[in-house]
């Protein structure tokens, strides 16, 4: 042989057993620290997962329930459990409205005491005791003011930042899913199949969607898990094209041919072999599909078509911020909230965008 | 005016820093021919786009050097002052046909430009000269072409195109960089042969940098070596062609693939025998057009013997990438395939999986025929874990390890990824990847034409090596006859989809009976247009 022969050491022969079970390959080693390089989108990032941790665990920030209470030397969690009054001495089967002067005084009266949340209001608890007219101007008591049915604003602005985070990203997760699967089939197929979906794809994507889903929505009363539904129904298509388009490009390459020559089957295929070509499409769109799900739930809330009055939502408080121009802290609390949340998602998605890039290097 | 029209003196390239080419020196003389050759990654091209100052000249310099053209200074030269060299007293020819012309134009307007810029003339003086020009470099029905675009033109008339472009001007020097790389063998002997005519016509000083020591041996005055971005050997052609001083020099005149196929058993089985395999292409598109069948492959029969190897050659568009393709059941066709006794066309793509292990594939491509994504191991073990699923992840790693010396690879390396693994060791992991199943046949497609010619010599041994041991199956594709020569026991020459003929290798080597045939051996080997096989 021309070539030199190269002996083979010990050392090949790796025991996978004794190999830690998840390991970052070196790949994604290279991009974590290609998006550490990039401080806005890292610190970003920290900021708003913070902010998430923090917004998942809201009903113990701002709640009307006390955090830990006795009663008569027992320890109650209200915020948990859920206590009827008669627990308390009281007389409603009902449960214990702890804001309420009565219960209170049933408490201090069995010689207990109440640990409250930072913010002692829910999204939805009406402080019937506001000192002024509503919508009330933020005070020690309300910090950013109250809405105009004397709902604490920053308690309905850290509800509804949680519920338009996790709508978003899962409604971007499920279409990401779909629109992935959608766009894989019909480039690796192409054909037939890529004509057929293509022109599916086509006429779903010029139906008017807003009219639909104003529509759809005054039939019947939406609930979050109605909405993500109904707005996945037309969010799906935003990555077909793209991931279309990626796998038509690669499912003539040599290593497709090879991997089908090896006998691979397709799932494995476009799965192993294919799809991470498409992923550094796919990531540069994901942050605005993001941004667009927020933004999508917003307007229909600020419109009246989305969530039933029940929910904390951004875009009712903007629409009440529009209703109130007197009060000015319930438009700009709600700008604000949207303008952060969306920058800060951005920036993480452009930090990860880059990262992915190949062309970059940590440097 | 003096007969040395380009001086190089002393001439350093830095990048960024990174000095790729060191102290280099050579001179042209009018009406001369210099090969500056080299393998990729030599500093070869860096040196000719240097001549014309058109390196990245933001992250380039050069820290020492100077490059007199016809005496005067180019280095440091303010670019307005090159505007009016380039193009004007140094035409340049590149590469890659397909790419170097703008698509958006017709080619009247690619070649006027020039013409409008260093000349002043007028568009209907610049027609005139443009036709001129397109019928000095044999470009056939050249008035009709003025207004054809790229896309319309075959890639020997877009270099054609590209040579008459360099040409407008009467550059006193012709920069031909890999002119004829991309080019069909008959073709490529048409193209050298116009580049030399030019040259003498209108003493010009040509200067050929190429990797192709049968270009250089035909065209070359002088040849200057280049390795690693220094010039180790600079003389005349038959000089450095008979005694090459540098060990570089000799090493790459030895790299020529040589040597005689493995010695075969004729009378052994048979391992995969076709009759009449077609395969058409719809051109036509949409549901209700009309039908319009390209015939890729027409009617091709053909066997391969356990051990030996079937080579088939043919120019591009030919067919037999498709035929190879059909042959794998990797592309629909017609006609009968079977695998040892079992017939393979018309199997489900389940049953065929089984047989899969039997037949594999190794491409052209080292940089495309590899999973960017998965490391050298996963893309070897993969065929593994679909065909042996009884294997644990440490009999799968040993056994990876095992063919990664077979092919002459070191196995600590096999956590890499692609990307970091030169073109010749991702070429052997391909070939890992094609024989750790133990096929009984291989189907090459053109494995070592993407390959400098030392690295093709050594896949060239290694195949070689692997067929001798586990008794292979090749069906070797090639337009390059001299690899061909090195390993086929039988050979069919292919031609529009079409065998033009077929047999045992010597025997189509050495009295090749159709015109076709003989037109390919004559270019491929001696560089010469045989005119019975010209377009």
């Amino acid at each position: 042989m021309a070539s030199s022969t190269v002996a083979p050491t010990d050392g090949y022969i790796v025991d996978e057993t004794k190999k830690p079970k998840w390991q970052m390959s070196p790949l994604t080693k290279r991009r974590w620290g290609n998006f550490k390089v990039k401080k806005r989108g890292y610190w970003s990032l920290w900021i708003i997962s913070i902010m998430m941790i923090l917004s998942l665990f809201a009903e113990f920030i701002a709640n009307d329930k006390p955090l830990v209470m006795t009663y008569k030397e027992e320890v109650y969690f209200p915020v948990l459990f859920s206590y009827p009054e008669t627990t308390f001495g009281g007389v409603f089967e009902t449960e214990a409205v702890y804001r309420s002067e009565a219960v209170q005084q049933f408490i201090k009266d069995g010689d207990g005491w109440m640990l409250w949340p930072l913010i002692p209001f829910s999204f939805d608890t009406i402080d019937l005791n506001t000192a002024g007219a509503v919508p009330e101007a933020p005070s020690s008591r309300h910090w950013l003011g109250t809405d105009d049915v004397a709902r604490d604003v920053l308690a309905r602005i850290i509800y509804g930042f949680r519920l338009s985070v996790i709508f978003g990203l899962s409604l971007t997760f499920f279409s990401a899913v779909i629109g992935i699967t959608v766009g894989a089939t019909q480039g690796y197929f192409g054909g037939l199949v890529d004509l057929i979906g293509q022109r599916i794809v086509e006429v779903w994507a010029g139906l008017p969607v807003l009219f639909l889903i104003i529509i759809l929505t005054s039939l019947f009363e939406p609930n979050p898990v109605a909405l993500l539904l109904l707005l996945l129904l037309f969010n799906w298509m935003a990555l077909v094209a793209v991931v279309r388009a990626e796998f038509l490009r690669t499912r003539n390459f040599d290593y497709v041919n090879a991997a089908k020559a090896l006998g691979e089957n397709h799932m494995v295929i476009m799965w192993k072999y294919m799809l991470p070509n498409a992923m550094v499409a796919t990531l540069t769109f994901l942050p605005f599909i993001v941004n667009g799900s927020i933004t999508t739930l917003t307007s229909l809330d600020f419109l009246g078509f989305g969530l039933p009055a029940g929910y904390p939502s951004l875009g009712e408080l903007l629409s009440q911020g529009k209703a109130n121009i007197q009060a000015p802290w319930l438009g700009l609390s709600g700008f604000f909230t949207l303008a952060i949340m969306l920058t800060l998602l951005i920036f993480v998605g452009e930090g990860v965008r880059d990262a992915f890039d190949p062309r970059r290097s940590a440097t | 005016m003096s007969d040395r029209i380009l001086e190089v003196e002393d001439l350093s390239v830095e990048f960024r820093g990174v000095e790729v080419v060191h102290n280099v020196s050579f001179h042209v003389d009018r009406g001369e021919t210099v090969a500056i050759v080299g393998e990729s990654g030599s500093g070869k091209s860096v040196t000719a786009l240097s001549i014309m100052q058109l390196l990245p000249y933001l992250y380039a310099s050069h820290p020492n050097g100077s490059i007199l053209v016809d005496g005067e200074e180019m280095v440091g030269r303010d670019e307005e002052d090159l505007l009016k060299i380039r193009g004007n007293r140094i035409g340049m020819v590149f590469q890659e046909p397909m790419t170097s012309l703008n698509p958006l134009h017709h080619i009247e307007k690619q070649i006027s430009e020039v013409l409008y810029v260093h000349r002043g003339m007028g568009v209907a003086e610049a027609r005139v000269r443009a036709l001129e020009l397109l019928e000095l470099v044999g470009l056939q029905h050249a008035e009709e072409r003025l207004r054809a675009y790229p896309h319309e033109l075959s890639g020997g008339q877009r270099q054609r195109v590209m040579i008459a472009m360099a040409l407008a001007n009467e550059p006193d020097i012709l920069i031909a960089d890999e002119p004829t790389t991309a080019l069909d063998v008959t073709i490529q002997a048409q193209i050298l042969r116009l580049l030399d005519e030019l040259k003498g016509r209108l003493n010009m000083a040509l200067v050929l940098i190429t990797h192709d020591l049968g270009v250089v041996r035909k065209m070359a005055d002088r040849i200057c070596v280049m390795t690693d971005g220094v010039m180790v050997e600079q003389g005349l052609s038959e000089e450095i062609f008979t005694n090459p001083q540098h060990e570089y020099t000799q090493h790459l005149l030895a790299a020529e693939p040589s040597g005689d196929p493995v010695a075969a058993n004729a009378d052994s089985p048979v391992v995969m025998h076709a009759d009449n395999v077609v395969v058409e292409f719809n051109l036509a598109r949409g549901l209700f057009a009309k039908k319009n069948v390209l015939t890729a492959v027409d009617q091709v029969s053909l066997e391969i013997r356990q051990g030996q190897t079937l080579g088939i050659v043919g120019e591009s568009g030919s067919g037999k990438t498709t035929l190879a393709m059909a042959l794998l059941r990797l592309q629909s066709s017609k006609g009968d395939i079977y695998l040892g006794e079992t017939q393979i066309n018309g199997l489900k793509s389940n049953e065929l999986r089984p047989l899969r292990s039997e037949m594999q594939i190794v491409f052209q491509d080292p940089y495309g025929s590899l999973p960017p994504r998965l490391s050298a191991n996963e893309i070897i073990e993969a065929g593994l874990k679909i065909h042996h699923p009884e294997m644990t992840p440490i009999e799968r790693r040993k056994m990876v390890s095992e063919v990664l010396v077979e092919v002459g690879l070191d196995p600590n390396l096999q956590d890499r990824y692609p990307h970091e693994f030169s073109g010749g060791q991702r070429q052997r992991i391909a070939i890992a990847r094609a024989i750790i199943l133990r096929p009984k046949i291989i189907v090459m497609d053109e494995p070592t034409s993407a390959l400098d010619l030392s690295v093709q010599a050594q896949v060239v041994d290694l195949l070689r090596d692997l067929q001798h041991k586990y008794n292979l199956a090749y069906l070797f594709i090639s337009h390059d006859l001299k690899v061909v020569r090195a390993l086929a026991h039988h050979l069919i020459v292919m031609k529009d989809g079409v065998v033009v003929e077929q047999g045992p290798s010597e025997k189509v080597f050495s009295e090749p009976e159709t015109a076709y045939t003989k037109a390919l051996m004559a270019a491929a080997f001696d560089l010469e247009v045989v005119e019975a096989g010209s377009q």
